[in-house]
């Protein structure tokens, strides 16, 4: 493993106040449409930041179009609740299914750095377990690759994110290179419940360096993890990967959306992609295409992209896209204390627990679910409140004791269902576009954990001496959509993340993901695309691949 | 961009076994001077004459008043102008987006819902939801909310319950008269927290003065 700085140096390359370098905005290397770059990338998240930061180390001329704007922190983003609805995708789609999931908040991004931009900052890596959950516990389904596989680039990305935390018993056993924070009362109420109920909860691991890090100031505890972080502490692939990407010759281009990947009817190969920006369309050439879109606009962007030679969608062949997407149920418990908390001081991210990860055989059901502090703001607060079913006085009665409430939330493993997908709805988007349909119901297992992890919350809470405790049912993450596979009938790409249908076409977001544990996404998917990235580097350069040409 | 330092300190009517004044002397937009300009700004707006209607015809602002001031439990001035604020949101279709199959997106939702609204207050008032008394529209909304996941005319109640709610909540909590009452000091960027734990204040904030007071204990 080489140093941080020799692989990414971003974070020295971050001006010392928040944002990023407005020079290196400014000045960064501008591609023509008719320029035939060696890739084009679309979205500029988790996945496509990361791509887009390995390739242009690695000298390719690489360009990333992202729908959403190039964010200035200092200028675009606010410490407060309601005034941060801009950082979501709010774009119109469609729900349906027997448990329709909203969309458009926590589980959307848009802008450069995507959904990481406004996510709390937890990174666990998934399990080895994860890998193969359909031969070990007959649900959900195998990955065509192995933890071992993925091990190098978590341990490379959590260098760079940095991640803080203390040594990680749970998984495969593995340090962090900063130290835990210090945490709040909410974090202390945990740990203090968890020990009482015989429970094993650590602090972290988040994606906030502790500590400077290159040019990267020390958090200052100020709790709005979830409205962008304007300190620069808390990582996202605008400070942590575009920077270096910028340096190396990439270009970012900001609000364009992407319409249509075009392929050649004769060769079966992508040439390129159509893109829309400010009213006009466009024509950007390529030699290889990567769709980064997340797990609702990957789909629906491959199923606008028919053709004759795809009557049905791009890559969908054998009716694989925009199924198995999944979301995680995120039910958050809440306990009332005597003593003031004020739960919103500190980043929401702080402590959790990974005990009940796994396929327990004494339990009803299948796989598990994490435990990890949150802590809502007012406006989220008063959403608990209300599932109460409380309104009018009561409600105001009830929020007026929000000093004294922490709150915890888990992560539960929803199963992979062919059933749970995006389709094309009959409704279009001001561009013409039909919009994504998003049909979610719940399988029995799912309840089952739903039922568990808040047992498991109220548990640890009354431990801690809460008075009272509330729940709230609500869902966290989206992945899945396209995902990965041994072969071409049970999935849309191999595992280096390219198309079974289209040689030259990549998919590398976190619709590839057939399973998804209970671990937040974000590490794993920026993991798979340095994996991604790694491929084609080494392809290109020894020439055995079929990759990049 | 200074704060209208009158309009800063103005609380909220509510009495004491309601939950009011349990952190006297907290006016989180009186600490607008340790925020960064583009909050300040954003938040200090909400203090200041909002936007004129744009979006819902006047019978429906007058019901979607009546229905906010239900909701949120704001029965005399000052009242938080939550239909200006979400007539804006309408108006500047800044929605989250998404929307239930089977039901329009939410401009729409609202017009239509406001409408029975209205429907369901002269069949059981003889008069508009607006028009109709305080308790009398009480019952109409209770009648909505008990409904759950059945239909209320054409949709799921708790779907038209929650469209609501999400709006009404969003702008009421995110006044800083709202954040006065339930002890929460707003904004916190550039300066953050530097006391973190259980009964740990800043300077700025203020101890609840009546720490038994849990609503839920009470109701028990």
């Amino acid at each position: 493993m080489t140093g941080v700085r020799e692989r990414n140096g971003s974070a020295w390359l971050l001006p010392a106040r928040p944002g990023i370098d407005p020079g290196l905005r400014d000045g960064m290397r501008r591609f023509d449409d008719g320029d035939e770059v060696d890739l084009v990338i679309v979205g500029a998240g988790a996945g496509g930041a990361t791509l887009l930061q390995r390739l242009a180390r690695a000298g390719w001329r690489v360009l990333v179009l992202e729908a959403g704007p190039f964010w200035d922190p200092e200028r675009d983003w606010v410490s407060d609740e309601a005034g941060s609805h801009d950082l979501y995708w709010t774009e119109p789609r469609v729900i349906s299914g027997a448990d329709p999931v909203p969309l458009g908040s926590n589980n959307s991004g848009r802008g450069v750095g995507g959904s990481m931009v406004h996510f709390a900052g937890y990174v666990p890596r998934f399990h080895p377990s994860d890998f193969h959950t359909l031969s070990a516990d007959g649900v959900g389904a195998d990955w065509p690759l192995r933890y071992e596989d993925l091990r190098p680039y978590y341990e490379d990305i959590e260098g760079e994110l940095p991640v803080a935390g203390e040594h990680w018993p749970w998984g495969d056993p593995h340090g962090y290179p900063h130290r835990p924070h210090p945490v709040s009362g909410n974090g202390e109420l945990f740990l203090r419940g968890a020990l009482k109920a015989g429970v094993t909860a650590k602090v972290g691991p988040v994606a906030i360096a502790n500590g400077r890090f290159g040019n990267r100031p020390h958090c200052i505890y100020r709790g709005f993890c979830l409205q962008g972080c304007k300190v620069n502490a808390k990582a996202s692939p605008l400070i942590t990967h575009i920077p270096d990407a910028l340096a190396h010759g990439a270009e970012v281009r900001a609000d364009t959306m992407v319409t249509r990947v075009a392929v050649d009817g004769r060769t079966g190969r992508a040439t390129g992609v159509h893109y829309e920006h400010r009213g006009t369309e466009h024509f950007q050439r390529a030699r290889m295409v990567a769709v980064a879109g997340y797990s609702i606009e990957t789909p629906r962007l491959l199923l606008n992209s028919a053709s004759q030679r795809f009557p049905d969608g791009l890559c969908n062949d054998f009716d694989q896209v925009g199924r198995y997407l999944m979301v995680q149920g995120a039910p958050q418990t809440a306990g009332r204390f005597e003593q003031e908390v004020r739960m919103w001081k500190a980043p929401p991210p702080e402590v959790s627990s990974e005990e009940f990860y796994e396929t327990d055989p004494t339990r009803p059901y299948k796989r598990g679910y994490s435990i990890q502090t949150v802590s809502p703001l007012p406006i989220t607060w008063a959403e608990h409140i209300m599932a109460q079913g409380h309104w009018g006085t009561d409600l105001r009665k009830y929020m007026s004791d929000y000093v004294h409430w922490a709150c915890l939330g888990a992560l539960c493993e929803f199963l992979p269902q062919a059933g749970n997908r995006v389709t094309l709805s009959e409704e279009k988007d001001r561009r013409g576009m039909p919009v994504a349909n998003f049909s979610y119901s719940q399988c029995e297992n799912d309840t089952a954990l739903m039922h568990a992890a808040q047992a498991g919350m109220e548990e640890i809470l009354t431990a801690a001496g809460a008075e009272e405790v509330i729940t709230i049912n609500r869902y966290a993450h989206l992945v899945g959509g396209a995902r990965m596979a041994a072969t071409q009938d049970a999935g849309v790409v191999n595992s280096d993340c390219v198309s079974f249908a289209v040689p030259n076409l990549l998919i590398v977001d976190g619709s590839v993901l057939p399973t998804q544990g209970s671990a937040n996404p974000a590490l794993t998917i920026m993991a798979i695309a340095a994996r991604t990235a790694a491929g084609l580097i080494a392809a290109s350069r020894n020439g055995t691949g079929h990759l990049p040409n | 961009m200074s704060a209208p330092a009158t309009g800063g300190s103005k609380a909220l009517p509510l009495t004491e076994r309601d939950g009011g004044r349990r952190f006297p002397g907290l006016h989180s937009a009186e600490l607008s001077g340790n925020w960064d300009p583009a909050t300040e700004s954003v938040v200090m707006q909400r203090l200041g004459n909002q936007p004129h209607m744009r979006y819902l015809t006047p019978a429906e602002e007058a019901a979607a008043d009546a229905l906010f001031n239900q909701l949120l439990g704001q029965k005399e001035e000052p009242r938080i102008p939550i239909v200006q604020m979400v007539d804006a949101r309408l108006a500047e279709a800044a929605t989250d987006g998404w929307h239930y199959q089977g039901m329009p997106e939410d401009g729409r939702a609202w017009k239509i819902s406001l409408a029975w609204l209205d429907d369901d207050a002269r069949l059981r008032c003889g008069s508009t939801f607006a028009r109709a008394g305080w308790h009398e529209q009480h019952r109409v909304l209770q009648s909505v909310q008990n409904l759950g996941k059945d239909n209320w005319h054409e949709w799921p109640a708790s779907h038209v319950w929650s469209l609501w709610t999400r709006y009404g909540c969003t702008a009421f909590y995110s006044h800083p008269w709202a954040w006065d009452e339930i002890g929460f000091t707003g904004p916190a960027y550039p300066r953050g927290y530097k006391n973190l734990g259980l009964d740990a204040r800043e300077p700025t904030e203020v101890a609840d003065a009546r720490p038994r007071q849990d609503p839920l204990r009470r109701q028990s």
